[in-house]
């Protein structure tokens, strides 16, 4: 199914990395590694295969929503399909390096990697406060130093 | 897709286990803004939206339509459930939630582990993801559990939710409709009620040994009948769809 067109797959992927995530705003999906497979057959039309954080994650929707916009409108394409895997699962070692630091920039959250997890402000350490936060993939952190709470995103 | 294995009988089965996913995951969203405390709040509703996205990856499967999902569940007749009805009473005490919590996660990787080996390639993958946000289920469950028992008015409003709860989770280990077909096509690798005994293991070592006469399997239930509570249940699941049912979400 897949053609040698890279181009055209090229082309699509530039445009679903426009898409950000509906809680953090210019945080791509992609950077944040939500998307597993790019494919485009001969008569242009294309399948993009995404991996969900949690299978109950309510934002699923939007984002395929978003990622069907963005690809209809690359030249040439006449039809996407959007899907959802069930594998592989995804954890947070597919967040990129750039992402990471636009969340602790941005947005003050912190990446779960290990049990240490650092302020992304002062880089002091921070202790589990909830392991529920205020959605499914995001603890609570106290950190030990500047006493900032901290959205932590795990897996 | 699956044509061969997905066949009535099998569905109804897996029809179990998504409408256990799908109304324990409603149970424990009823508690968003009325949780004793803000970190149990947060715990409920993001266990109970797993149990959600549970339910909705076993519904389509067997429905193979994603569109049609909706329309599906809420237009159900009553009878159409195969839910259990520890899975469809409403408690109103947080203790007995929290047993229930407790009960129901304990005894639901149980029922995963079953598709591990699965002839269906979709549910191997399913049960895998599953399996990986179940572990915090029961960490959240044990932990708490755990510290409650330690306080003596804690202990014994548990042991008291127990009484109410326990026998409900042997609804729950009862026969599966189709669960027969399941196993000779390879979809489930077992009867779930084999594992009975290892989920009473469990709740006896966490809280000692209970009275026998907990365990005395009660009526015949057999996921066909509604418990009492079923219909104000159903009745809050559908209250924003009957709004207006034609609208896309």
């Amino acid at each position: 199914m897949t053609s040698n067109n890279s181009t055209s797959i090229q082309d699509i992927h530039t445009a679903i990395n426009t898409v950000n995530d509906p809680e953090y705003p210019g945080i791509s999906i992609v950077d944040l590694g939500l998307l597993e497979n790019i494919e485009i057959n001969t008569a242009y039309e294309v399948l993009v295969e995404l991996i969900p954080t949690f299978s109950g994650c309510p934002a699923l929707g939007v984002i395929a929503q978003d990622i069907e916009e963005v690809v209809r409108g690359v030249p040439g394409v006449k039809k996407v399909d959007v899907q959802w895997l069930n594998t592989p699962v995804w954890t947070v070692d597919r967040i990129t390096a750039k992402a990471k630091e636009d969340l602790a920039e941005n947005f003050t959250v912190a990446v779960q990697i290990n049990e240490r997890v650092e302020c992304p402000r002062c880089k002091s350490m921070t202790d589990k406060k909830s392991h529920f936060g205020p959605s499914r993939c995001r603890s609570i952190h106290l950190c030990r130093n500047c006493r900032e709470v901290i959205e932590v995103l795990r897996d | 897709m699956n044509d061969s294995v997905l066949t009535p009988p099998v569905k109804e089965y897996l029809l179990a286990f998504a409408d256990d996913e799908h109304l324990m995951g409603q149970q424990h969203t009823e508690w968003i803004g009325v949780a004793p405390f803000l970190e149990e709040d947060m715990a409920f509703a993001s266990i109970g939206q797993d149990e959600l996205g549970h339910a909705l990856m076993l519904y389509t499967l067997i429905l193979e339509c994603p569109s049609g999902i909706d329309t599906y569940v809420f237009n159900r007749k009553s009878e159409e459930w195969r839910s259990c009805q520890l899975v469809e009473s409403t408690h109103r005490r947080w203790e007995e939630a929290l047993i229930r919590h407790w009960c129901y996660d304990m005894a639901e990787d149980l029922r995963w582990e079953l598709f591990s080996d699965s002839s269906l390639p979709e549910l191997i993958s399913i049960s895998e993801r599953a399996l990986k946000e179940e572990t915090y289920h029961r960490r959240h469950a044990e932990a708490l559990v755990e510290n409650l028992l330690m306080v003596p008015d804690s202990k014994l409003r548990l042991m008291n939710a127990l009484e109410v709860v326990v026998p409900q989770v042997l609804g729950l280990f009862s026969p599966i409709p189709g669960e027969e077909e399941a196993i000779s096509c390879g979809v489930v690798s077992g009867k779930y009620s084999d594992l009975l005994p290892i989920w009473r293991t469990r709740l006896e070592e966490r809280f000692g040994v209970l009275d026998s006469g907990l365990f005395i399997q009660a009526d015949n239930e057999n996921r066909t009948q509604r418990h009492s509570d079923f219909d104000y249940l159903f009745g809050r699941i559908r209250e924003v769809f009957l709004l207006d049912p034609k609208a896309v979400w």
